[in-house]
């Protein structure tokens, strides 16, 4: 309302907080006050009939001791008392700012003590007449409380640190907006900074270790890798468990978000809080809300990040002399006949190293790993961010670019991404955001990826020749010959996104939006693989033969387009009627994507400079394509509902259609309810007087979600086409098949996860210490799942509504932050558990080495049961065997059953494999430390898994992989051998070297598992902001240096040289030292 | 929008098969590569890989072994679907479509489901028998159904393809013919002992006088000879079309100075198995000399085995430990020689290298290939009539008729000519026998049948117990106890026993050759493991004995 007009509010008797609240609701007032010194719930009278707001005021705070101060719009409201004159009083003069320079308008500086007081201007100024060594307290919602001793220099700089985890900090929920305290679902909330500040290019790898309840995995650090997998309270369902991903209100892609531009960051972790995304939301929703400019900003930011990637560890082998012992001994073991020198002669043997001196051709020794990895590689960030505000457009705008190198050959991760934020205020009714972000990637590398050739290679085989030349390798196989000459290929990846809204305010309370968000992708891949041929170690004219895969040039080219759109109706209501609120949304949305792939190629290209499809023979090309389409279709509500704070209501439904299922079974509904009660509010706590308890609440939400992400068509027993070979007139000509492949089931519908969740908020000490708990119960019903079936039926399994899940789990996070002085500190912690347990699946699934069945954990391992190894041939002879070509020194199993359902006397794949543990990680924590004095910021986080059974796969531990392979070296001097002491065997890790019966002694057993659990080092950063004083005077707000460190260390009991997150056969993990500057104007 | 989407890029399966094309594009399908699975020869003593064996040569099959799962999946993945084409027959018909096309389809569908039907009935025994797509709920009631019935039904399945399917296809895709369903009938019928059944099949296909033998055994194989006269059932290969036999293949076949690694090659087995040009044993005829082990043989050792000092795609062929060096034809000039393990340690293992169906197309398309692959051609016929009238012990001409013919076209002379090859004369049934399966051993190595002919005549027990050979290593080693006495090739004749299966012991205890592996057989494998996931889902499904 304008204030020209005066302000009207009906009489009332109120507290002093809802008399501010209508007061701010009815004007554009804002009021400031010691919070802690007023007292916000004497009863007031407030009436107002169009009047001038310094006659509303007179009459409010006639009854109490307070008076007030207008300045602009801003009303302070200060203790009567505190007006009394001083002596030996100085003017002083300070600027208040934010972290990040910006600053801070309307901040309270109070005398400590008195009500002698004044808040900062639209550029953050303040002044104010103080004794000498006073001491002021800067307030300001959302912010840490600042001290200031008056000293002698009249102008102070004083900077105000976001309080993260106040309970006024607002929470963005589905659909809206909730204040942290009066949240009733289980949600976590996460500062924009907190995640930027983890300095990983993709947003998905900075929530490792943030949330708890949020597993994220990996299992690389290639340039520009994303986070392998998100998982919110583990896994709700046999299909996809990945959450869904809200970006600005419409689905989006987590990786698509700079992570420097995030706001905040939401996790809907319980039903009753992902609810009101029904459909998708089974695995639980992330949203991101981008910055924004607020009214009066006008910033200008730049970001320069420099730094190296450095593998942490690597996989170690033997050396040269025991791959030859060793490789000998196996093929001793395998074929007795032969005799111990079957691979390598004894003079090879004894004599490699020397030979290799004048003769490495013929002795090559060739350290795979040293060869092709570099030691480091460098990365670079260069960021600029500009925001500006007036009171009818508000502008914020991120432009970032990421160029990462990788650790072998010419590999490198380019990114360039841009986001543009804009808020139009038209006029009292209608306002506006058009917002548009782009992003295009490019990732280049050699068509072979290295890696699990480096770790597979024997040293024996050479990489280069001695003159320099690439060398044959092992028949051809030489990754780094393949690397070096392999080719290359390029990927782009642009994506363009927008989303337009209009909001109409048509009475107060009430908001209409229409929302329109239209997302475009298009990838181009561009693979050129070239013919690379070796030449004879003794005749450069010669060639030898080609490397494995590259006997040909061939071009590929593959095109991926799509779209996405989402269509938004939503209207919102608040009301407050005396101590009743009540926040009312209503929504419809639409969504529609379209996917089409496109690919050509042509083989043996006579050129190898023009990777251009024109240019390949036209005999040799190739094509495809496909396309696919899905759409929902969606009508939601919320009410939400509070009675003094205290207790506070919760109810939402969303009703959902989706393509992917008949039109007979196409519609869900997924109801949730919710309920919180503030304890500390209650009369009987405040009479209490437990001053050490700031805030309780309890919290308690049941609801429904859907889940139906099983294909696009499922429902639908499609006719798939392929091609077969026919002789027409002596030519074989390719013809167009048909089949149906899947066996469909019409009437499948929405899968439904039913969670419990139960949590409690506290807060003490002034919320100086607070804690969050949960515990959760969820059922998953008519799980959508792809049973086994038999396959003599003929088709692949088929989606079917069937199986039951249910999972217990519960979530701890505990913060404390405080300071003395100068110095301020926080402290956070989490920790979290789930275990999931099937129910009756009506049937099972096999996973490789794990299993779903009825009474089975998620992906439980699944094998035999080991007895240690056989020791003698008299044990041998007695046990029961996998097959007869078991020797001593074989994993020993044990024989559980048989076809009558007993011991058999034989080890079999049928009877003999049992449940051998949950597979997935227990006991995940994190947390962050934070501190500040005077310029210095630092801060740390960590992560781990508190225990994981883990599987010693193959790549660890086995001898001559493809049977050409290195040798790892955990296993020498610990495997079980003939030329052993039994005494040395019976303390044997590892079975004998073989290859004959290396299958059966690799099968999936006790054997292999081991406690996989770590904890990381995630990351480390200390920065420094130059002081004010000295900035200022170049115009610049602020300059900070600083320097960070990911993944520096990491404990765990994996095999020497093996990362815990490292996959087998990926790139490595590495660890990341970074240098930066931003600056600020 | 609309929430009713269908599928872009696929049909649907409401309303298919309800025309010629569409049905045909449904039988098309069976004749996919996939569904045409070929015994290997690494499960045979015809084959050595280096010091390593194939799991069903190890004796670790197990029902989680690839081999198994593959083989029983896809062709229970054909069989439905050949069902699902029978079953929409009376659609079709309702449809209009002409009775004659539609009793050509049942034919056609009938055919591939017998051949899906005898593959697994040939490994697995009794194995679930269905004409029909069952419901998920019902399969799992389902077990095995006796063999017997099986091979009753899947006989009146190639009786009924063998009346409906045409000779000859006069124009457009050659697909399966009566041939076809009568060569593989009779095959199904000698794999299962049923020799009259068999007789009679193969005597019907021989007389639709239609196919005749390839007039060159060493061509036939070649990608210069495409669906020749002989070929009976042929699944084509093409480059341009993406259908080939891989580099891998190539590559593992190809010998090491033309760029190939030569590692997976024919075995010592096989080369004592030829007989000399007097069509006896090695062991035996005086025209075998152990130090040129490649001089009169039966043509067909030559054209399988590249002879030592032959010319092969571009080079001479010599393992030699002395012959460092040997000729390039393509530059004229002698070059390093790399198929010797003296210079390269990795050349073959025994010295020898595949020659049958390998030409210098296999060194152009980036070492990749795309030979007919032969299901089944006429000379298998002829054998097979020839076999099931011995175990019959019903010689007659007829019999050796069939030999002869095959044997002398190796020889690249008429049936006639018996002073110009080994004609087979009437020696009684047990000698014959030993004959025919060496003949078959000779004609048909490298084309997947030595497993089953292991399987059917209970071979596997010794041939796949015994030691896989090579020669000794390192070049100094084998120069010192062999080649310097001149001892190169095999010092001495090995001795072959009743069943051709050859004694390299003497050599071996001497110290002159090296044992490259050990086979290891567990007669448990004349039936392979129904797939563990099979049994271990479904309770009315037993495994086979031994597992």
């Amino acid at each position: 309302m304008e204030n020209a007009e005066g302000i009207t509010i009906p009489l009332a008797k109120v507290t002093l907080a809802e008399a501010i609240k209508k007061i701010e609701a009815a004007s554009d007032y804002t009021f400031f006050y010691d919070a802690i010194k007023t007292n916000l719930r004497q009863q007031v009278t407030l009436k107002a009939d169009n009047q001038k707001i310094e006659d509303v005021l007179n009459v409010l705070l006639k009854t109490t001791d307070l008076q007030y101060k207008i300045t602009d719009h801003q009303i302070a409201l200060i203790p009567r008392d505190n007006f009394k004159s001083t002596q030996s009083k100085k003017k002083i003069t300070g600027v208040v700012v934010d972290e990040t320079g910006i600053p801070v308008i309307g901040a309270n500086v109070v005398e400590a003590g008195t009500t002698n007081g004044t808040i900062t201007d639209l550029e953050g100024k303040f002044s104010l007449d103080v004794p000498l060594n006073a001491d002021l307290l800067l307030t300001y919602v959302g912010y840490v409380s600042a001290n200031l001793k008056v000293g002698s220099a009249d102008h102070y700089n004083v900077q105000l640190a976001l309080d993260s985890q106040g309970l006024d900090e607002v929470i963005v929920v589905g659909y809206g907006t909730v204040k942290k305290k009066d949240l009733t679902g289980a949600v976590a909330s996460l500062q924009g900074d907190l995640l930027s500040s983890r300095k990983t290019t993709q947003l998905s790898a900075a929530l490792q270790g943030a949330v708890a309840g949020v597993l994220v995995t990996r299992d690389n650090s290639a340039p520009g890798a994303t986070a392998g997998s998100i998982k919110i309270r583990g896994v709700t369902t046999i299909g996809d468990s990945s959450p869904l991903v809200i970006v600005d209100g419409v689905p989006g892609d987590i990786n698509q978000v700079n992570p420097n531009d995030v706001e905040n960051m939401s996790v809907l972790k319980d039903a009753a809080s992902a609810s009101i995304y029904g459909s998708r939301a089974a695995a639980g929703v992330i949203l991101i809300t981008t910055k924004r400019a607020s009214e009066n900003d006008l910033t200008l930011g730049y970001n320069f990040e420099y730094g190296w990637e450095i593998p942490t560890k690597q996989p170690e082998y033997v050396g040269i002399q025991r791959f030859l012992e060793m490789t000998n001994e196996l093929r001793y073991n395998d074929n007795n006949a032969g005799g111990m020198y079957q691979t390598y002669s004894q003079d090879q043997v004894e004599n490699w190293v020397k030979y290799n001196a004048t003769d490495p051709n013929n002795y090559p020794i060739t350290d795979w790993t040293d060869l092709i990895l570099k030691s480091s590689a460098p990365r670079q960030t260069h960021s600029l961010n500009i925001a500006g505000g007036s009171k009818s457009v508000r502008t914020k705008a991120s432009v970032t670019y990421d160029k990462t190198d990788g650790l072998y050959a010419d590999r490198y991760y380019e990114r360039f991404m841009t986001r543009v934020n804009n808020d139009f205020k038209i006029n009292n009714y209608l306002g506006a955001t058009l917002d548009f972000n782009f992003k295009r990637s490019k990732s280049h590398q050699p068509v072979f990826d290295p890696i699990n050739r480096m770790r597979i290679a024997a040293p024996v085989y050479a990489a280069v020749w001695d003159d320099g030349r690439m060398a044959e390798g092992k028949s051809g196989s030489n990754p780094y010959a393949i690397m070096e000459n392999g080719g290359s290929k390029d990927s782009w990846y642009n994506q363009i996104g927008g989303k337009a809204s209009i909001d109409f305010t048509p009475i107060e309370g009430l908001k209409i939006s229409g929302i329109v968000a239209p997302i475009y992708n298009f990838d181009k891949i561009k693979s050129f693989s070239l013919a690379a041929a070796y030449t004879l170690a003794n005749d450069p004219n010669t060639i030898g033969g080609y490397y494995e895969g590259h006997s040909t040039t061939k071009l590929t080219e593959d095109r991926n387009d799509s779209y996405n759109v989402t269509t938004q109706f939503i209207a919102t209501y608040l009301k407050t009627l005396g101590k009743h609120d009540l926040n009312v949304m209503l929504g419809y949305e639409n969504y529609f994507q379209y996917n089409e792939t496109l690919f050509a190629s042509r083989d043996q290209y006579e050129l190898t400079n023009y990777p251009y499809l024109d240019l390949g023979p036209l005999s040799l090309r190739d094509n495809g394509g496909s396309a696919y389409e899905t759409a929902y279709r969606s009508m939601f509500g919320r009410i939400m509902y509070s009675y003094a704070n205290k207790y506070l209501l919760q109810a939402n439904i969303r009703y959902d259609g989706s393509s992917r299922f008949h039109k007979d079974y196409r519609w869900g509904s997924f109801p949730s309810f919710s309920a919180g009660w503030v304890v500390s509010e209650e009369s009987f706590m405040k009479d209490a007087d437990l001053n050490w308890l700031s805030f309780a609440k309890l919290r308690a939400s049941w609801g429904t979600l859907g889940n139906e992400r099983i294909g696009n068509y499922p429902y639908q027993a499609t006719i798939a086409f392929s091609n077969a070979l026919f002789y027409q007139n002596g030519i074989a000509v390719s013809e167009l098949t048909a089949a149906q492949q899947q066996y469909a089931i019409q009437n499948i519908s929405w899968e439904t996860t039913e969670s419990l969740d139960l949590g409690m908020d506290l807060s003490f000490l002034d919320n100086r210490l607070r804690f969050t708990g949960d515990y959760y119960h969820k059922t998953t019903k008519d799980m959508l799942l792809a049973l086994e079936i038999p396959d003599y039926v003929g088709f692949d399994n088929p989606d079917k509504n069937t199986g039951k899940m249910s999972t217990n789990g519960y979530e701890l996070e505990a913060g404390w932050n405080d300071k003395a002085g100068d110095f301020s500190y926080s402290v956070s912690v989490n920790f979290s558990d789930f275990l999931s347990e099937m129910g009756d699946l009506g049937g099972t699934q096999f996973i490789g080495d794990q299993v779903k069945m009825k009474g089975s954990q998620f992906n439980e391992w699944y094998g035999y049961i080991s007895e240690g190894l056989f020791q003698s041939q008299e044990d041998l002879n007695n046990s029961a065997k996998i097959n007869n070509n078991v020797k001593v020194g074989d994993v020993k199993y044990k024989d559980i059953s048989g076809p009558d359902g007993v011991p058999d006397g034989k080890i079999s794949s049928e009877y003999d494999r049992v449940l051998l543990g949950g597979s997935l990680p227990r006991y995940m924590f994190g947390g962050n430390v934070s501190a500040k004095y005077k310029g210095f910021d630092f801060s740390m986080a960590f992560q781990g898994v508190g225990s994981q059974l883990v599987r010693l796969n193959s790549m660890m531990i086995e001898p001559l992989s493809e049977n050409w392979g290195n040798i790892p070296s955990i296993l020498d001097g610990n495997y079980w051998s003939s030329l052993k002491s039994e005494a040395e065997n019976a303390k044997a890790r590892y079975p004998r070297l073989t290859r004959s019966n290396i299958s059966s002694n690799q099968a999936m057993s006790d054997f292999w598992l081991f406690n996989g659990r770590y904890v990381r080092l995630k990351n480390l950063t200390l920065g420094y902001t130059l002081p004010l004083s000295l900035t200022n005077k170049v115009s610049i707000d602020k300059i900070r240096i600083y320097a960070s460190a990911n993944d520096l260390f990491c404990l765990s009991k994996f095999p020497k040289g093996w990362d815990p997150e490292m996959g087998s056969s990926s790139y490595p993990i590495t660890t990341s030292l970074l240098l930066g500057v931003s600056v600020n104007f | 929008n609309d929430l009713d989407l269908n599928p872009l890029a696929e049909g649907s399966s409401e309303n298919w098969y309800s025309n010629e094309v569409e049905i045909e594009m449904a039988l098309k399908d069976l004749y996919r590569d996939i569904f045409w699975p070929m015994d290997s020869e690494d499960w045979t003593d015809d084959y050595t890989y280096r010091e390593t064996n194939s799991s069903i040569v190890n004796g670790t099959l197990n029902g989680q072994d690839g081999s198994v799962t593959s083989l029983w999946t896809n062709q229970y993945k054909a069989i439905a679907r050949a069902n699902t084409i029978l079953a929409n027959m009376e659609k079709a018909a309702s449809k209009g479509i002409n009775q004659s096309r539609i009793d050509l389809y049942i034919a056609e569908a009938s055919f591939m489901r017998a051949c899906m039907y005898a593959r697994l009935v040939s490994h697995f025994g009794d194995v679930v028998y269905l004409t029909e797509v069952v419901d998920i709920e019902t399969a799992f009631t389902i077990g095995r159904t006796p063999k017997a019935d099986i091979i009753k039904a899947t006989y009146a399945d190639f009786d009924k393809a063998a009346a409906g399917l045409p000779v000859k296809y006069s124009g457009g895709s050659q697909r399966a013919t009566k041939g076809a369903a009568l060569a593989l009938k009779a095959r199904f019928a000698l794999y299962n002992g049923d020799w009259s059944v068999a007789a009679d099949a193969a005597k019907a296909c021989m007389d639709l006088n239609v196919y005749k033998l390839h007039s060159n055994y060493t061509k036939l194989f070649l990608t210069t000879t495409r669906n020749s006269e002989e070929s009976i059932f042929v699944i084509p290969r093409s480059i341009t079309n993406k259908v080939t036999i891989g580099n891998g293949t190539v590559l593992n076949t190809v010998s090491r100075n033309p760029g190939g690694w030569a590692a997976m090659d024919p075995s010592w087995d096989l080369l004592a198995a030829y007989t000399c040009t007097d069509g006896k044993p090695i062991d035996e005829s005086p025209l075998f000399n152990p130090h040129e082990p490649f001089k009169n043989r039966d043509p067909r050792c030559n054209a399988t085995i590249v002879e030592f000092g032959s010319r092969h795609l571009g080079f001479v062929y010599d393992p030699h430990p002395d012959a460092l060096e040997v000729l390039n034809y393509n530059t004229g000039k002698m070059q390093k020689n790399n198929d010797n393990r003296a210079n390269a340690q990795y050349a073959s293992f025994n010295a020898l290298i595949w020659k049958k169906g390998v030409d210098e197309s296999w060194l152009e398309n980036g070492k990749d290939a795309d030979p007919d692959k032969i299901i089944i051609r006429y000379a298998d016929v002829l054998l097979m009539y020839a076999e099931a009238k011995i175990e019959l012990n019903q010689i007659d001409e007829s019999v050796l008729d069939a030999i002869n013919r095959v044997r002398s076209r190796a020889y690249g002379v008429d049936k006639a000519a018996v002073n110009d090859y080994p004609a087979v004369t009437n020696q009684g049934q047990a000698s014959l026998r030993k004959i025919l399966r060496t003949e078959r051993r000779m004609e048909f190595a490298k084309e997947g049948l030595r497993y089953m002919d292991l399987v059917r005549w209970r071979l596997a027990t010794k041939a796949l117990t015994n030691k896989s050979y090579g020669i000794l290593y390192p070049a100094a080693l084998l120069r010192e106890k062999v080649t310097s006495k001149g001892l190169w090739f095999w010092p001495v004749t090995p001795k072959l026993d009743e069943d051709g299966i050859p004694d390299f012991s003497e050599m071996e205890n001497a110290g002159q050759i090296t044992v490259l592996s050990k086979r290891n057989w567990d007669d448990r494998q004349y039936l392979w493991p129904i797939p563990t996931k099979e049994v271990l889902i479904n309770d009315n499904l037993s495994q086979n004995p031994g597992y």
